[in-house]
Parts: structure tokens; C-alpha cells; sequence
């Protein structure tokens, strides 16, 4: 019994870092975006990728044939190459009329292809054209270089043999096949196929969060107590495999009735030694990843199930899972020897090297009789020893995103150089979310009025709060998801009470119930059904007005005046639902200090704007994917709304006043908030507005109204189906009818093409076009001489933007195996994901649809601060020291005073090395985008620099 | 005249969606990358102008009075006395079911175009589209048996490769494959419906027997294997007990091919055909009555079983399940014109929850806010109605999906695969002792049983 608890204890530790290597995604109502590799930022960028390459047989970086075409459009260049893999001093050639080992290695990154092995080799050898012509792209000079005088075929088979005797022995390398080894692994029977079907079914009934009409009886003692329950009685399932699992279970509940128990004699039924649990357990459950990501989700954060959380344990799913291998197993073992396993041919390496020697001769111009001298041919291959595929796909990667990176600093630097025009003091603010896609609205609003001034922060805006809306059935949280809120905020309507929900609502839903049922749904199917012709009809040709007909059918027409219930008095103790409900004054107060003075609003006057936002849309499992992922996932609108009630709130203001910060009268804050999807605007409480700033708000009305029209237009060059010669009125429309149509699997594109991340002074960037491509954050390096505003606002900025660009990174990178894949046969499960068809491994991660213009390069993070002090501030701090000297984003320090720019690099900052002088100009945005469908660099938008911008 | 007219327009019924799967084969053929503009123009005119044809066919048929058109359309052969006639038929049953089929296409096409958009393999799902889409006009336009089982196979090939379009992933091949071998079982009825009536009564066209439309002379057939031959026949498509378990299975395509397979026009082709042979339920109870257990075991299996889907998919696919064994019970009590409103109501119905699926969420959300609280669960009905000791027992039963794959996989498919691979590894022997060892890769036919089973 001793040795027992001690085998607990391991297991413990066992599983729980085996969960450490499970998808951390919540359910899809909830979702936030997470480094996908999380588990491994100890490790270099580099490394980490290769490592869980190998572990979850996924690819670390774009595919080789997808960097051979951006080496053709230019999008990397030959620099780009030199610069990744530069030459050492003096490097001597390989021999006389070679290239140097490094040069030969570049040239190999400027030709990129895959070698060619086994049959499909010899086939080329023997039918093919292999030996018969030149690979594409050889230079006419080389050509001539290899053939002399002889013609091309014996020339080239010359080149093939003389290598050929030159092959060194080269081992087989163990890179290729997953590392995960569970019972399959371990014995060679699939147990999978008969085991997956029937957990995936139980997984699915037991989170189910209310699809089915039933619920799985049982599930409140957990999902292993249930099996047991479910699959001990008698007549069970006739599956040959399953008909010894009743006795099993009845064994377990009588002899190890406790999950830990229960897996700790599995493992030792297995014959599974304790050193191998670690490695064993982890392949276990990460041949199951998505659902047993979701058991270990909702065992973590119950707050994060859509209706309510079934008491979930990893352990228990570990038990269930076992059980049911070992069943397999043993029927598998009672039918027959396993099949055996596919061997690589160890013949295979030496073919990939003779391959990459031969082809690369060829575009050395590096003939047979010039290899055949001494050891020369054998020198050649071993250049190319050892420069493996993930090597190579490794510097191309750096090559493409050092084209990006030289480009955006010399847009930021030349734009610096090219002045301002000294700027009138603003007449009206506006603050946004510091999300890429509002990039554009700000830079739209800047350029139609040129009076405004723009901020950017994280869209909750200091909030941390749990909100219910009007309607809502139950409070979400709308703060990042690192905070566990404990402020319930609550939206009041102002006129007596409102009925929640309404009879027609009731009618539906009873009706919906009915449709999927037998004596009901033959009436509603039979007497309803032809009724719906007209929907189907509506919903396929005339989406936009069917949604509208739809949803004023649904929820009435008009929206009836509200107010946040914002304040709590002094000492006020949490209700009886766990939360403090509102914000005293003083905790208003802290909040609204830190926001103005991180982002540099304090000397505010007039009409302050706080824009949050959100995004709706159909036909969208992943609708969550686009909300504000500050506001943890939802809608930002309501923290907009909820910060400008509390800086108006009289005694916040008198408060601030204390601390020395005081706004002229009159000085009004007006909550907003921007659909990213449709482009419309609300503007909350707009009846509290004084008289005084009422024109200013009318007149940024009108121009947030053209300024969203030709957001929409800009986000329109994007979708393939919108025309380039829509107007901004017409792409106004068609952005509105994506977002309500069933059928459009792009009703925005997200973050997609996100890359650059801005932390500093919109006045240096403003007039500056960054292509949505950019977060902006306001930061004011001369109001934080201590850097300690900064370094707060990196380590929340920091780990949210490497989140959202590492998140879109793995799912472009590899759509299958990190990404969830095409939306197309999606299939939504118990409410929390969506399956690939019928029943599949629950899919995490981002789909194809979302992500497929997206350019995978790391956040490139440009702060304003000094080298010396952005090193100090991330060296005292473990979690962004991870990030930035890991390298999971490129971080940038942009001088404050001069405008030097200064790129990390290999643990120290060096200086950045323009590559030109020169900077685009043109007077408006549009004049930039039109026409193009591709991303853009940056230019310099004269009409966005104030004064005396553009008319409109 | 009207009858020329008629006559024309349901000769333009049937080619126009031929005529459109024919042009994107020959396109597909020669162009790699046919733009997708193009393939939307042809399937768009060819079903739009189809619908519309059959809208004035309808139109017309109303106006003059007209109850029942027959198109021949050519002789294929003739031995002697006898010829085979290939004929249409317009009448009651046919004209609805031509003008929603067509149109139902029509508008699955227009919502793919936009749903598909960039998808790598636009081209072949369209072109699949239309061969289900002729295939449902040939069959419901057929004037007898074997034109019908023409159609049907059409349909039920396209709906196969449909299944199984993500074919890089193994689970849609595998499902697509078990699809496929359900409609060749269940086809094998049809095909001896067709040699029976030939055999027995020289024809299998469909006559006016003074009934509401053209259907089976019956008069020198044996009614009761003729009429469970049929039935046979239409198990596999309509997804009926005992041979209804690859539906679920088959909701591995985009949502908009299960949509309009297994939420309206393949799955309901089974009431058709019925439909179309009234007259043999009519002449024999003991087929009638047969028709009406199927019906009521699937509607029973598919209600229990679909309650405890916990997916969408799935959910909706028991769903259309059980609506389908309803209807098959109508048409058993000889309830035609109900049943043919039941078969366009569900279809529609279902069509448009399964296009709506993916939007399940965002439901979910707003049918919270219009009920105004979490929404309640359902389930007390059933809970109510079985014995509590019971419901555990019931409640896997239907996880299990009522243990009918289990028991043909294991009982019926199990030994006939091992069956095969007998006479596999005794036709090796033989070979072997004549011509040495075999070389290259193990009969294909062996690896296919193995993954029926693994695919249960």
C-alpha cells in the first residue's frame, strides 16, 4: 500500500503534464486566442517548433513549395537569404571554381525542392526526365558549364554516377514519425479504430451542453462513475471487443473504485513501467487531443461552459479511455498477430543527399569532370550533409520575415523623416481598441477629420468586469482572461421592468424541440414544413432582409432606453451570486486613472469617445474567434459604455481632481461600439450628453459614418467575391449582407494578415498607412519616466498580441494538424466545438477559411523606449523574458527622441540597417488600396497628417 | 398542341440538367482550373430554366386540364414483337416533385456557390450537384421501373462520392464506402423488381390504372414480390431500419450536399417510388403492412436514437429519419396526398436546419434571449413515460444506436467478409502451387471488407 501512494503521487505528476501538452481551448462561445504552442515557450521559437513538430506530427513552418513561391514574386529576396545565412570571413571555396560550403547551402534556399526518394526516384531515373534535361531554373551559364561539349543527357548521367560513388554511408534520421507512442505505438494493434467511435460518443454526451434532448443519466458523479453505470447492466452492447468490458468495469468499481486507482492498475495490467507513464500517458491522451483538452478545460474553468459545466476530471477520462484500449487490445490480441509496422528504407538518406548534390551542381554549374578531381565530389555531398529539410525551411522562414520587418521599419522611419505639420490641439478624442482591425477605422476618421485625435488600448478598457445585458440569460465575462472577475455589471432599463423574453420567442422554441421529434415533428413538419419555403427562398437570395425580417420577428423592433448599474456604495459585500455588483467610486476612480495616463489622455477636454467593439455573424461556429479578445471573447461595447459612466460619475471626477487631474468643463466621455463585421456604430446614453458637446458629437457622427463606409470599402479588396470597383456605399452593403447570410463562411476575416504590433505615440504613426496589419497601442514614454506604465502595459499587451499572432501563425502553418481545417463539413458538438463530419477528434485551433490570407510571420513589436531600458524591463520580468529572448515575437526599440530603430536579435539589440530612403506618398487611403487584392507596404496618407486633411 | 407543348417542356425538364452535368464533365476535362463564375453560369441556367419548365408545365397541366402527359422518348431496342419503349410521364406525382427537385437544386447551388467559394474542389462538387440533380428529375419524370433505376443510380452514385469528398481524412471514404454498398444491396431490389415485371407482366411501365397517377398494371403481377422487392429497394436511400445506419455516418461532406441529400431529395426518392407503385399496396395488405412495420421500427429507432445525439448533425439526421418512417406509414394506409405534402413540407423543413447548422451557437444564444432564461431542458416527456430502472438501459440502447450496426457489422458483414477472405487465401494457394508466390499488393476486395468492419 505504500508503493501505492507513491505510484499515485507519479501519476499525479504524470497526467498533469501530459494536460500541459492538451489544446488549451475553451468552449467555441468563449474563445480566446492562445499561443497554440504555449507549452512550449521555455524553448527557443526554433526548437519549441521542431520539438512539437515531432510530438504532435504537425509542421513547424510553411511548406518548402510555399516559400519557392514567394522567392519567385519577390516576396523573399536574395538579401533577405545573404542575411539569414551569411558567409563567414574568408570562407574558402569548396575547391577551385565551386561556391564556399555556406554558399552552396544559400543556394540551395534560393532553389528550394524537396528530393526525391525511393520508387518515385527510381522511376525518375529510369522513365523519367531526371537525367534526360536541366531542373527548371537553371541559368543558361551553367548549363553551358556543365555540359562542355558533351550534350545534356550524358552529361547530366555523368554528373548522377560520379556523385553517385562519392555517397558517404549516412545513417537514417529519426525526425519524421510522431514521438507519441501509447498502446498502438507500444504493440502494434490499432486500437484506436474500435475505441474512438465509442468515446467520442461518451465524451460527447457527457460535456453536452443541452443538443440532445436527453442527458446521459448519471453524469453528475462524473464521467466514470456514468460509464460504469451505463455499461454494467445487462444486455450490453453486442460488439464482440466490448462483451468483457461489463465485468471489467463491475471489478473496478468493487476493487479501485477512484479514477487514480483504477488508471494505476491499468497501467500495471498494460505492463506499462512507472518510468515510461510520463511519455505514455501523454501519447494516450494526445490521441484524443481535442476532447481531452476540453475534459481538462472544463475541470480548470467551469465558469467557461456555455450553460452549465458537468463535473469534469482529465482523471476520470484517463480511466474510461484505458479501459476501453485495454478491452481492444486483448480482443485484438485474442484474433491474431498485429500488422507490421512500415520501415523507412535506410537506402533513403543517401538518396536525398545524391538528389539535393546532383540538382544543386546543376544550378552551380559544376560539371562531372570538374567533380571527378580528388576527393571533390565527395567534398560536395559533405556540404550538403546535415542541411536538413527543417534547417532549410528554418532560414527561409527568417528570410521571410526579415522582407516584412525591413520594410515596415523603413516605412516607420521614413514616414518619421518626412516631418509632420505642427497639429492644432484636438477638438476631439477618440479612443479604439488596439486591435489590427481598427486600425483602418482610425485611420479613415483621422483622414475625414482631421480635428480628431485617436488612442488605442485594450478594448476592455481597465474594466474588470462580468456583464448581463438587458437580454442576457446570464453574466460573461468581458475582461482578458488571465482576470477572474468579481464585479457584476447589470444593464437596467430606465422604464419600469422588462419582461425577459416574450411569447413568440417561447413559440419558436417549442416549436424547434418539436421539429426533431416523432408525433410532434410530423405535425411541424408536415403542416410547418411547406411554410418554409419562404425562409429557404429568403435565406439563399435575399440574405440581408431575411435576417432583418428575422430578427425583428425574433426580438421586436426599437431598443428600449438603459442604464448600466455601475455604482456600489462603500463597503457594500459581495450578493448572493458570488459577485460585487458595480464599482464603488474609488475603485472607479483607479481605473479611470490608469487608462487616461497609460495612454496619455489626461489632458482630455470636450468630446472623448471610448470605442469597444464586437462582431456578429452566421454560419460561424467561431464567431467568438472575431469579438474583442480583450473583453475576454465578447463584445467590448459594454466596458466602453461602462468606463465613460464612471469618468462622467461626479465623484470620480472630484476624486481625480484630488490626485491632480482635472478637465476643463465642459468635458463629456460617450461610450461606443463598433461591429467589426457590419461596420455600424451605437453610441450609449446619448441623452446624458450636455448641451455643450452635443455639435462636436454631431459632427464625429458624420464622420464616423463616412469613416465606417470606407472601412468597409478598404475591408472589401479583401473578399474575393466583392468586386474592386464597388463604391465605399455599396461595400458598405456588402459587408452587411456577409455578416446575416447562412451561407458565407468569410463573414469578416478576423485578425487574418495581423503582423506588426506599435506600442508608442499615434502622432508617429498617424498619416502613416500600416494595411490593418497593425496593433496600436497609446503609450507616452514623456509622461513615464520610469518606465513602469510600460513595462505594465507589456506584460498585458505582450502575451494577448503574441496570442492572437502565434494562434494564426499554427493554424496557417498547418491547418490540419494545429488549425481545425475547412469549415465546410464542420459539425457542432454539445455546443462546446465543432467535429470534422460525424464524429471526429473535437477541432481546435483556427479554420482554413480565417486564416488563408494570413502571412505567417511573428508579432513584430516596435516600442517607443530606449534599447538599455525596453532589455531591463523585460529581464526582470520571466513571462515576457520567455517571449521576446525565446523569441516567439521580434521586438523592436523605437528611440523616443532620435529616430533610430534598434531589432533584437540573438540576445542584444542591434541597430537596423535601412535598406532605402524612400516612402510612397499619396492623399488618401483609397488611393493606396484600390485595385489590389494583396498586402501592402506602408505609405505615407497625406490627407491623415493634420491639419487641413481631406474634405468629405 | 398542348400536349406537344407539354411534351417539350418535359423533354427541357430532364436535358437541361443532363445538358449542364454533360458541359461541366467535358469542361472539367480539358480545363484545370475552370473559373467558378463559369460552373455557377451553367449550373444556374440549367436548373433555374429546369424550374421554370416545370413551373409552366404545372401551370399549364392546371390551365387546360391536363392530368396525365406521356413523352416517348424513342425506342431502345426490338426483338421481334417486342420493343422497349423509353417514355416520361407527367402527371400528379411527377410535376410537384420535378418542380421542388430542380428548384431545391437550384437554391443549394446559389447558397454552395457562396459556401464553396475558394474551395479547391469547386468544380467536382457542382458537377456531383447536377448529376443528383438530373438523377432525381430522371427518376421522378420516369415512365417505368427501368428508367427509374437509371435515375437512381445516378443519384446514388453522386451521393457516395458527395460523402466522401474530404477524401484526404480516412472516416469520409470509409462512411462514403458504406453508403455505397447500402444503396448496391438495396438496389439489387430494384433491378429484380424490374426483371420481375418484365418477366411477368412483359413491361414495367407505368400505366393509368384509374388511380391518381400512372403506376404498376398489376394485373398478371405476383403483387407480393414485386411489392418487396420494391421495398428493398427503398431501404438504403430513404435510410430505413435495419439498413438506416449510414446516415449519420454520411453527414461527412459540406453542409450543403447533406442538406439537400439527407435533409430533402435522396432520402425521400424511397417515398417516391412507393408512391409511385401505389397500386401494389393496394393490391396486396401483406405489403402494405410490411411497409408500415418498416416505417413504424424506424420511426420508433430513429425518435429513441436521435434523442441522444449530442451532435447537430446527427441530431437532424435521426431526425429526417423518423419524419421519413412516418411517411412510409402514410403512404402504407394509403394517405398518398398527405405523404406527398409531408415528403415537400419535411424537405424543406430539414433542408434549411441542416443549411442552418453551422449558425447553431449563435441560435442558441438568441433563443435564450427570446425565452428570456436558459432554456429549458427537454427530456421530462421520456422521462415520465419509462420506468426509472429502465431509462439507464434504454438510454444506452440508444447510444449504441440501437445495437443495429453492431449486429450487422458483427453478424452479417463480419462472416461474409471472413467468407471472402477464405476464398482469398485458398485462391492464393491454388495459384501459388501453379505459378509461384504473388507479387504486388493484397486483393483489393480483402482490405475492403476489413474496413467495413473498422468502420463501425
Amino acid at each position: 500500500m505504500v508503493t501505492q501512494s507513491i505510484q499515485k503521487s507519479g501519476l499525479g505528476e504524470a497526467v498533469a503534464h501530459a494536460a500541459h501538452l492538451l489544446p488549451a481551448q475553451f468552449p467555441l462561445q468563449s474563445f480566446v486566442h492562445h499561443n497554440t504552442l504555449h507549452a512550449f515557450e521555455h524553448l527557443p521559437f526554433a526548437e519549441g517548433v521542431g520539438e512539437a513538430a515531432k510530438l504532435f506530427g504537425a509542421q513547424p513552418f510553411m511548406a518548402e513549395a510555399a516559400f519557392a513561391q514567394h522567392l519567385a514574386s519577390g516576396r523573399i529576396q536574395a538579401r533577405d537569404l545573404d542575411f539569414v545565412l551569411p558567409e563567414t570571413a574568408g570562407e574558402p571555396a569548396l575547391f577551385e571554381g565551386a561556391p564556399t560550403r555556406t554558399g552552396l547551402r544559400r543556394l540551395w534556399l534560393r532553389h528550394p525542392f524537396v528530393p526525391v526518394t525511393g520508387p518515385r526516384l527510381r522511376w525518375r531515373l529510369a522513365e523519367g526526365e531526371l537525367l534526360e534535361a536541366f531542373q527548371p531554373g537553371v541559368s543558361e551559364a551553367a548549363r553551358r558549364a556543365v555540359t562542355g561539349d558533351e550534350a545534356a543527357p550524358e552529361a547530366l548521367a555523368a554528373l548522377w554516377q560520379t556523385l553517385e560513388r562519392a555517397l558517404p554511408d549516412v545513417r537514417v534520421s529519426d525526425s519524421g514519425a510522431p514521438a507519441a507512442d501509447g498502446i498502438a505505438g507500444r504493440t502494434g494493434y490499432a486500437v484506436s479504430e474500435l475505441v474512438h467511435p465509442t468515446l467520442i460518443r461518451l465524451c460527447a454526451s457527457f460535456l453536452d451542453q443541452g443538443v440532445a434532448y436527453w442527458r446521459m443519466p448519471g453524469k453528475e458523479q462524473g464521467l466514470l462513475r456514468a460509464v460504469r453505470d451505463l455499461y454494467t447492466r445487462p444486455m450490453g452492447p453486442p460488439e464482440p471487443w466490448l462483451r468483457r468490458l461489463p465485468a471489467r468495469l463491475a471489478a473496478q468499481a468493487a476493487h479501485t473504485p477512484a479514477a487514480e486507482a483504477t488508471v494505476v492498475a491499468l497501467l500495471d495490467e498494460l505492463e506499462i513501467p512507472e518510468d515510461d507513464w510520463q511519455p505514455f500517458i501523454a501519447a494516450t491522451l494526445l490521441s484524443l487531443r481535442g476532447w481531452a483538452g476540453m475534459m481538462h478545460q472544463l475541470e480548470l474553468r467551469p465558469d467557461r461552459a456555455p450553460v452549465a459545466a458537468p463535473p469534469a476530471r482529465l482523471m476520470d477520462y484517463l480511466a474510461v479511455q484505458l479501459s476501453l484500449e485495454a478491452e481492444a487490445l486483448a480482443y485484438l490480441r485474442r484474433r491474431g498477430p498485429p500488422a507490421p509496422a512500415p520501415r523507412e528504407d535506410p537506402r533513403e538518406a543517401q538518396e536525398r543527399l545524391l538528389y539535393a548534390g546532383f540538382v544543386l551542381a546543376q544550378h552551380a554549374g559544376i560539371s562531372a569532370a570538374a567533380l571527378a578531381r580528388g576527393d571533390r565530389a565527395a567534398r560536395w555531398l559533405d556540404a550538403l550533409a546535415g542541411f536538413d529539410e527543417l534547417e532549410r525551411r528554418r532560414l527561409l522562414h527568417l528570410a521571410f520575415e526579415r522582407r516584412h520587418r525591413v520594410e515596415v521599419l523603413d516605412g516607420l522611419r521614413n514616414h518619421a523623416r518626412a516631418g509632420r505639420p505642427e497639429a492644432p490641439p484636438a477638438r476631439i478624442r477618440a479612443v479604439f481598441c488596439m486591435d489590427d482591425r481598427e486600425e483602418s477605422t482610425r485611420r479613415h476618421l483621422e483622414e475625414v477629420l482631421p480635428e480628431v485625435e485617436t488612442f488605442g488600448y485594450a478594448g476592455f478598457f481597465g474594466v474588470p468586469m462580468a456583464y448581463e445585458g438587458l437580454d442576457d440569460v446570464r453574466p460573461t465575462p468581458r475582461c482578458p482572461v488571465v482576470i477572474d472577475p468579481r464585479h457584476l455589471v447589470v444593464e437596467e432599463p430606465l422604464d419600469g421592468p422588462h419582461e425577459h423574453g416574450s411569447a413568440v420567442g417561447r413559440l419558436r422554441h417549442g416549436v424547434a424541440i418539436s421539429g426533431q421529434t416523432m408525433v410532434r415533428g410530423s405535425v411541424v413538419s408536415g403542416a410547418l414544413g411547406l411554410a418554409t419555403v419562404v425562409p429557404l427562398i429568403g435565406r439563399v437570395l435575399f440574405p440581408r432582409t431575411s435576417e432583418r425580417i428575422s430578427h425583428a420577428v425574433m426580438h421586436g423592433v426599437g431598443v428600449p432606453a438603459t442604464r448600466l448599474a455601475l455604482e456600489r456604495p462603500e463597503g457594500a459585500p459581495a450578493a448572493a451570486d458570488g459577485y460585487l455588483h458595480g464599482f464603488t467610486v474609488e475603485e472607479m476612480t483607479g481605473i479611470v486613472q490608469v487608462v487616461l495616463q497609460t495612454s496619455g489622455l489626461t489632458e482630455a477636454r470636450g468630446l472623448v469617445v471610448f470605442v469597444g467593439h464586437g462582431s456578429h455573424s452566421l454560419n460561424n461556429p467561431h464567431e467568438g474567434a472575431y469579438q474583442c479578445g480583450a473583453a475576454g471573447g465578447g463584445p467590448g461595447g459594454p466596458n466602453a459604455r461602462a468606463f465613460a459612466t464612471m469618468a462622467n460619475h461626479p465623484g470620480v471626477r472630484g476624486r481625480l481632481a484630488q490626485g491632480g487631474l482635472t478637465f476643463p468643463e465642459p468635458t463629456w466621455f460617450v461610450g461606443a461600439s463598433h461591429d467589426t463585421g457590419d461596420d455600424s456604430m451605437i453610441y450609449y446614453d446619448e441623452d446624458l450628453i450636455p448641451e455643450a458637446v452635443q455639435a462636436d458629437l454631431r459632427i464625429l457622427k458624420a464622420a464616423m459614418e463616412e469613416a465606417r463606409r470606407r472601412d468597409a470599402h478598404e475591408r472589401c479588396r479583401r473578399f474575393m467575391l466583392a468586386p474592386l470597383d464597388l463604391d465605399p456605399e455599396g461595400a458598405l452593403a456588402h459587408a452587411e449582407a456577409r455578416t446575416a447570410d447562412l451561407a458565407q463562411p468569410r463573414p469578416e476575416l478576423g485578425h487574418a494578415t495581423n503582423a506588426v504590433c506599435i506600442i508608442g505615440r499615434r502622432s508617429r504613426t498617424r498619416g502613416l498607412f500600416l494595411d490593418r496589419r497593425a496593433f496600436l497601442v497609446s503609450y507616452d514614454p514623456t509622461r513615464d519616466p520610469d518606465r513602469s506604465r510600460l513595462a505594465a502595459l507589456l506584460e498585458t499587451v505582450g502575451p494577448v498580441g503574441a496570442g492572437i499572432n502565434l494562434e494564426y501563425y499554427f493554424s496557417f502553418v498547418d491547418s490540419t494538424g494545429y488549425g481545425c481545417g475547412t469549415k465546410l463539413p464542420h459539425n457542432i458538438v454539445g455546443l462546446l466545438g465543432v467535429m470534422d463530419g460525424h464524429a471526429s477528434d473535437l477541432r481546435t485551433g483556427l479554420p482554413w477559411q480565417m486564416v488563408e490570407i494570413h502571412e505567417p510571420v511573428r508579432l513584430l513589436t516596435i516600442v517607443e523606449a530606449e534599447p538599455d531600458e525596453l532589455m531591463a524591463i523585460v529581464s526582470a520580468r520571466p513571462g515576457l523574458a520567455r517571449l521576446v529572448v525565446n523569441g516567439w515575437i521580434q521586438v523592436v526599440a523605437w528611440s523616443p527622441s532620435t529616430d533610430e530603430l534598434h531589432v533584437f536579435d540573438g540576445g542584444a539589440f542591434r541597430p537596423h540597417r535601412p535598406e532605402t530612403d524612400q516612402l510612397p506618398v499619396v492623399k488618401a487611403s483609397m488611393d493606396v488600396y484600390r485595385g489590389h487584392r494583396e498586402h501592402l507596404p506602408p505609405t505615407r496618407v497625406t490627407d491623415g497628417l493634420a491639419p487641413g486633411g481631406g474634405a468629405w | 398542341m398542348i400536349e406537344t407543348l407539354l411534351a417539350s417542356m418535359a423533354f427541357a425538364i430532364l436535358a437541361l440538367p443532363t445538358a449542364a452535368v454533360l458541359i461541366l464533365a467535358v469542361l472539367l476535362w480539358f480545363f484545370d482550373d475552370v473559373p467558378e463564375a463559369v460552373i455557377w453560369a451553367v449550373v444556374a441556367t440549367a436548373f433555374g430554366g429546369a424550374t421554370l419548365a416545370g413551373l409552366a408545365t404545372a401551370g399549364g397541366m392546371v390551365v387546360h386540364d391536363v392530368d396525365e402527359v406521356r413523352v416517348p422518348l424513342g425506342t431502345w431496342f426490338s426483338v421481334g414483337h417486342y420493343e422497349f419503349e423509353v417514355a416520361l410521364v407527367l402527371d400528379r406525382l411527377s410535376v410537384p416533385f420535378a418542380v421542388f427537385g430542380t428548384g431545391l437544386v437550384g437554391l443549394v447551388g446559389a447558397f454552395s456557390q457562396r459556401y464553396l467559394h475558394r474551395e479547391a474542389r469547386f468544380a467536382r462538387f457542382f458537377l456531383l450537384l447536377s448529376v443528383l440533380g438530373a438523377g432525381v428529375v430522371l427518376v421522378v419524370l420516369a415512365g417505368s421501373l427501368d428508367l427509374i433505376f437509371m435515375g437512381w443510380e445516378l443519384v446514388g452514385l453522386s451521393s457516395a462520392l458527395l460523402v466522401a469528398f474530404f477524401d484526404h481524412r480516412p472516416a469520409p471514404v470509409r462512411h462514403g464506402l458504406r453508403a455505397f454498398i447500402t444503396y448496391r444491396l438495396c438496389d439489387a431490389g430494384l433491378l429484380s423488381a424490374v426483371v420481375w415485371l418484365h418477366h411477368t407482366a412483359g413491361t414495367s411501365a407505368f400505366v393509368d390504372v384509374s388511380g391518381e397517377w400512372a403506376s404498376i398494371d398489376v394485373t398478371h403481377v405476383p403483387v407480393v414480390t414485386a411489392g418487396l422487392f420494391i421495398l428493398l429497394a427503398t431501404l438504403g436511400k430513404s435510410a430505413q431500419v435495419p439498413l438506416g445506419g449510414w446516415l449519420p455516418r454520411a453527414m461527412e461532406g459540406p453542409t450543403t450536399s447533406s442538406a439537400i441529400f439527407y435533409g430533402a431529395l435522396s432520402i425521400h426518392l424511397g417515398p417516391y417510388l412507393l408512391l409511385r407503385s401505389a397500386t401494389l399496396l393496394e393490391a396486396s395488405p401483406w405489403v402494405a403492412g410490411a411497409v408500415f412495420t418498416i416505417g413504424l421500427l424506424t420511426a420508433l429507432h430513429g425518435t429513441v436514437v436521435g434523442r441522444v445525439q449530442s451532435d447537430i448533425k446527427s441530431a437532424l439526421a435521426y431526425a429526417s429519419m423518423t419524419q421519413v418512417g412516418v411517411i412510409f406509414m402514410e403512404i402504407a394506409l394509403g394517405l398518398r396526398f398527405l405523404a406527398l405534402v409531408h415528403v415537400v413540407g419535411h424537405a424543406s423543413y430539414r433542408s434549411l436546419q441542416i443549411l442552418r447548422s453551422p449558425s447553431l451557437l449563435h441560435d442558441q444564444h438568441n433563443m435564450e434571449r427570446a425565452v428570456g432564461s436558459a432554456l429549458p431542458h427537454p427530456g421530462g416527456h421520456l422521462e415520465r413515460l419509462v420506468p426509472r430502472a429502465l431509462q439507464p438501459w434504454l438510454y444506452r440502447l440508444a447510444l449504441e444506436r440501437g445495437y443495429l450496426d453492431a449486429v450487422l457489422v458483427h453478424f452479417v458483414v463480419g462472416p461474409f467478409a471472413q467468407l471472402a477472405r477464405l476464398l482469398d487465401r485458398l485462391e492464393r494457394a491454388w495459384l501459388s502451387a501453379f505459378a509461384g508466390p504473388p507479387e504486388g499488393p493484397r486483393a483489393q476486395a480483402v482490405e475492403t471488407s476489413q474496413d467495413i468492419e473498422a468502420s463501425s
